[in-house]
């Protein structure tokens, strides 16, 4: 004989809650998923997952060759890894265009803010998840690939010797991955804290990577000025960064500029963002 | 049992402009109605109970602490439903009601099926694995309730919940939430600017104007807080006789058709309104303490 349950009614929860950093965990989980376009039509998966894949590509084509054809393929065929971002640059500043805007401006324009900050997590805690989420996001293009292709390498065999040899190329990655990442969060956060528009962000986001670019270099290249000023150019400040972590030097032109100024301006960066955006959020009453 | 908010000359300003000035009641459990016009504090004063902004002056206590700076243990047993409507419309109300019991700290296999429990209670359970941006206004008032009670939060700020609802929808959502605070144990301050609403649904009300408390307390003390006496007689002409009467001893009073109002000690009113209408020789219809409105004490109050 079996019974059935209709109505559960209402239960008392007397638990343990998480308090502060587990919202803090469930806020970046649930960001992942929603840029991912977890639990979302078919239509919001499109972007992440074809970018996702765009940046995977070739790093899997290179392992596919490197294990299927070592000997043709020969001892140069394969990108170093600073060279690899070339393949990932386009795809990073697509996904950090799209990825902070949807998950900043969306929350202010649906008052998804106000369900937050009515929940354990304050100002500091919420914007500090939601960077953790949009740089995990960008890590999984800008240290994910170089991963990768650090397996063909091997395949190869020119990857890296021995354990030292590893931590260090695998330190490397990381680090020259974390850089591209916390770069783009801090200048696309900075972007969808100023407005509400998940469309204009992400336009605005793409044009000051590609103005601050254009801006640089014609400044650079048509003025006296210190080739320094390149160090506004938003699009290959943290790539350059990330070539001399590789112990390379990724554009000629960048070659007076002092690996220290490129982290000075970097951490500058990261740190402005941080104000602005503060201040966006700082005095923001919560809305009904 | 313990209060649940207190507040005592609860200042808060912004620069120069005073949002709050002298705010002072106290909130026992059960449901309360914050009540106040537009634009009168209602919003900063919430805001202060969340502990998401700072009190300028005086004191103030949520389930016992100051939430300014015990804000995270607040927001924990606090539920919230905000008054927009525009919730994320590709999410489903499921995983959005998941996503809220797991920020409350509710661990996510029991914030999973709670989420499930509370769409069920609120008469969503065959629509919760709809899209929001798919559901009409009662759905997602019904959806934002959901959200505010599935981590069993010992309290629920429910702001305009009737908003946007047709009269059906409206006295389903007050039985809901008389469900929530009766049977479910989850005390409610339901801020709203609709005084019959606060008045059907609540037990007692803390009503807000000028950024200054105008009147708080239980809903019968605060009706029964006119300490008047209504005097109803059968006929206009029988009520002009008393009123008469009523000016020759010199008690105030106001005549509107066969009723009159007599101003005073309702002790003493009560007596002299009999006696006059003994004297008089004419029979009472109706000799009562005057009952108010809500609509009537915030008028009184206000002006």
């Amino acid at each position: 004989m079996t019974a059935e349950i209709f109505d559960r009614g209402y239960r008392q929860y007397g638990g343990e809650r998480s308090g502060v950093p587990g919202a803090v965990k469930t806020l970046v989980k649930y960001s992942i998923r929603r840029s991912l376009g977890l639990g979302r039509s078919a239509r919001f998966k499109i972007i992440p997952v074809a970018i996702i894949l765009f940046s995977f590509v070739p790093a899997i084509v290179f392992v596919g060759l490197a294990a299927l054809l070592p000997d043709e393929i020969g001892d140069n065929f394969l990108p170093s890894y600073a060279e690899y971002y070339g393949f990932i640059t386009t795809t990073l500043y697509l996904f950090a265009a799209f990825i902070a805007p949807d998950l900043l401006c969306t929350d202010r324009r649906t008052g998804m803010l106000g369900v937050y900050l009515a929940s354990p997590l304050d100002r500091r805690s919420y914007l500090g998840a939601k960077a953790i989420s949009v740089a995990i996001m960008l890590g999984i293009v800008t240290i994910g690939p170089p991963l990768f292709l650090m397996i063909a390498l091997v395949l190869e065999g020119s990857g890296p010797e021995g354990v030292d040899g590893f931590f260090k190329v695998g330190g490397q990655i990381i680090l020259g991955g974390l850089v591209l990442a916390i770069v783009y969060t801090a200048v696309s956060f900075a972007v969808s804290a100023a407005t509400d528009r998940v469309g204009t962000a992400i336009a605005a986001t793409l044009g000051l990577l590609v103005g601050s670019s254009v801006l640089a270099n014609v400044v650079v290249n048509t003025t006296d000025v210190t080739n320094n000023v390149l160090m506004l150019d938003l699009l290959q400040l943290p790539t350059e960064l990330a070539f001399r972590i590789h112990g390379e030097i990724g554009n000629e032109e960048w070659l007076s500029i002092s690996t220290t100024n490129l982290w000075l301006a970097c951490i500058g960066i990261a740190i402005a963002s941080a104000l602005w955006v503060w201040s966006r959020y700082g005095p923001l009453l919560v809305r009904r | 049992m313990d209060s649940l908010v207190t507040a005592a000359a609860v200042a808060k300003s912004y620069g120069s402009f005073m949002a709050l000035s002298d705010v002072t009641f106290t909130i026992e459990p059960g449901i309360t109605g914050l009540l106040g016009a537009n634009g009168t504090g209602k919003t900063t004063l919430l805001g202060m109970m969340l502990g998401l902004h700072q009190i300028s002056g005086g004191e103030l206590k949520v389930l016992g602490v100051d939430p300014y700076t015990e804000g995270h243990l607040i927001r924990a047993r606090m539920g919230y439903a905000p008054e927009h409507h525009t919730l994320p419309g590709d999410i489903r109300a499921a995983d959005f009601v998941h996503h809220v019991a797991e920020l409350h700290g509710l661990p996510p296999r029991e914030a999973k099926t709670r989420a499930s429990d509370a769409l069920w209670l609120v008469g969503l359970g065959e629509e919760r694995f709809r899209p929001m941006g798919t559901m009409s206004t009662g759905q997602r008032q019904r959806v934002k309730l959901a959200q505010a009670i599935a981590h069993d939060p010992a309290v629920v700020l429910l702001d305009e919940p009737t908003d946007g609802l047709d009269p059906e929808q409206r006295d389903e959502m007050l039985r809901l939430i008389r469900t929530v605070a009766t049977s479910f144990g989850i005390s409610v301050i339901l801020s709203s600017h609709l005084l019959d609403e606060v008045e059907r649904v609540c037990d007692a009300a803390v009503i807000i104007g000028e950024g200054r408390t105008l009147a708080a307390g239980s809903l019968d003390a605060l009706r029964g807080s006119g300490a008047d006496v209504v005097l109803e007689l059968d006929s206009a002409s029988e009520a002009q006789v008393v009123a008469g009467h009523l000016t020759q001893k010199g008690l105030n009073h106001q005549l509107d058709g066969r009723k009159i109002v007599v101003r005073g000690d309702d002790e003493t009113a009560f007596d002299i309104a009999r006696d006059v209408c003994v004297a008089a020789g004419v029979s009472i219809h109706r000799l009562s303490r005057r009952r108010l409105s809500l609509e009537d004490v915030f008028l009184e109050r206000a002006s």
